[in-house]
């Protein structure tokens, strides 16, 4: 017994460390489920890069799940979904996920990150044209790839049981590109370097490196309880309120008002570009285009866009991970892209590109081409919803969660 | 009090008397470097 004091205790350690870690979660699990629905009507950008809460909100019933990027983020608006469906007029609301600059790498890793919660879970991925239309190599850009990474994200993909390697392999190549995510944590460049790499050996080290990936995510996913227990503690009274009004809808009336709401707010310009998004693009429109003129660099940029090769990572994990997933597009701004030179038949490429590559994976997919002529949906040229716009994307949800639509 | 200081001497109190102190120095450690943090970065949004 002498010999074996040190391991004893040890163990009794070790014991009432993991039995305090086992209540800690049963305790923290309790205050998620009971405040996830006041929580996704509020900003939870503060514990966003987790995933407790996602997981939480995806087992609800009565909650939507969207991920995406700025489309669906960028303008505050009453219209917007989690003010608009706050009440659960309809009976269901919104858990807003998108974020600003994210893009389908972020997104494959955060659909990674829900495990087996995700199996046969609606989610709504909500992609637009900005990315594959405007950035440079039609690439995300660093500074929004490095502000959506999360190193529980990247580690839940290494390690997912559900996402084969092949598919980890064609993430972790992309993940790559972006070094800077993971300069200051070597096990996390290591198991992401290992994934990408297809010799034996790579191989090999992957599966020995399992048990250690594994206490990672443990030891990461008691830290989200803790961020998130304490989110929820530092919520008000008011906030934690959740008020359920079921009402009739009158969306042909919002519409109206929305697009009374928007001409206000587009009075800098003659184009229907939103007041706020206006300086970024006035330049422009300073000169005249001839129709068509830039149809040959826009078709260029939408067909070697490097999202598209990301999009399909995404679509991988969503199938393997058996999502009962639906993509939903924004639209091209048309008449504003036809100013600048663009036609509305290059235009289309985006939407046949998008086909071309989510029509394989069997995944359901709303282009959103019929709203590319509404005035005012979009708010610019990169197609974040406008006040308007909000009114169709709400009655598109409610027809999603419904059924009504795939 | 003779029986308390005994106890701790047997090996059982030893045991007890180490669990605590490596339970202290486990909390210590989750005290310093056990907090995440998964708040979105703040940055700018470049946006198109």
């Amino acid at each position: 017994m002498n010999r074996l004091v040190h391991l004893w205790a040890t163990a009794v350690a070790l014991l009432v460390a993991l039995a305090a870690a086992l209540a800690y979660t049963l305790y923290a699990q309790y205050s998620e489920n009971k405040y996830v629905h006041a929580v996704a009507a509020l900003d939870h950008s503060e514990i966003s890069m987790g995933t407790v809460m996602d997981r939480t909100a995806l087992r609800q019933t009565d909650l939507l799940l969207i991920y995406g990027a700025s489309e669906l983020v960028l303008l505050e608006t009453k219209y917007e979904a989690t003010r608009f469906f706050s009440t659960y007029p309809t009976g269901f609301m919104v858990y807003n996920a998108a974020t600003k600059g994210g893009s389908s790498l972020t997104v494959a890793q955060r659909l990674a990150a829900l495990g087996p919660d995700l199996r046969g879970r609606r989610v709504i991925f909500a992609v637009g044209p900005a990315i594959m239309t405007m950035a440079p190599f039609g690439d995300v850009a660093q500074r929004h790839y490095d502000a959506n990474f999360s190193a529980l994200h990247a580690l839940e993909l290494v390690y997912s049981p559900s996402i084969s390697l092949e598919t980890k392999r064609l993430a972790a190549r992309r993940m790559l590109d972006f070094p800077e995510t993971m300069k200051d944590d070597p096990f996390l460049l290591f198991s992401v370097q290992q994934v990408a790499d297809d010799s034996p050996l790579a191989v090999i080290l992957h599966y020995l490196s399992w048990p250690l990936g594994h206490l990672r995510l443990a030891i990461l996913h008691l830290q989200d309880h803790y961020a998130t227990v304490e989110y929820i503690h530092h919520l008000s009274a008011a906030e934690v309120t959740v008020k359920r009004q079921v009402r009739q809808v009158d969306w042909q009336g919002l519409m109206t008002q929305a697009e009374r709401e928007q001409i206000d707010h587009t009075d800098s310009n003659p184009y229907g570009v939103d007041n706020s998004q206006w300086p970024k693009i006035k330049e422009l429109f300073e000169r005249t285009v001839p129709p068509g003129s830039k149809d040959d660099d826009f078709i260029n940029d939408v067909t070697i866009a490097r999202e598209w090769d990301d999009l399909r990572i995404a679509l991988r994990v969503i199938n393997e991970m058996g999502a009962d997933a639906l993509i939903m597009s924004s639209p091209m701004n048309v008449p504003l892209w036809e100013t600048i030179g663009v036609s509305e038949r290059a235009q289309n490429a985006y939407y046949e590109r998008l086909h071309a590559v989510v029509d394989p994976f069997g995944v359901p997919v709303l282009d959103g081409s019929e709203w590319g002529r509404i005035p005012y949906f979009s708010m610019d040229l990169a197609s974040h919803a406008s006040r308007k716009g909000w009114i169709y994307v709400d009655q598109r949800l409610d027809e999603i969660y419904h059924r009504v639509l795939p | 009090m003779r029986s308390i200081i005994a106890f701790f001497r047997s090996p059982l109190g030893r045991v007890v008397l180490l669990s605590a102190y490596y339970l202290v120095i486990i909390a210590g450690l989750v005290i310093l470097y056990g907090k995440g943090n998964f708040s979105a970065t703040e940055f700018v949004y470049q946006g198109f």
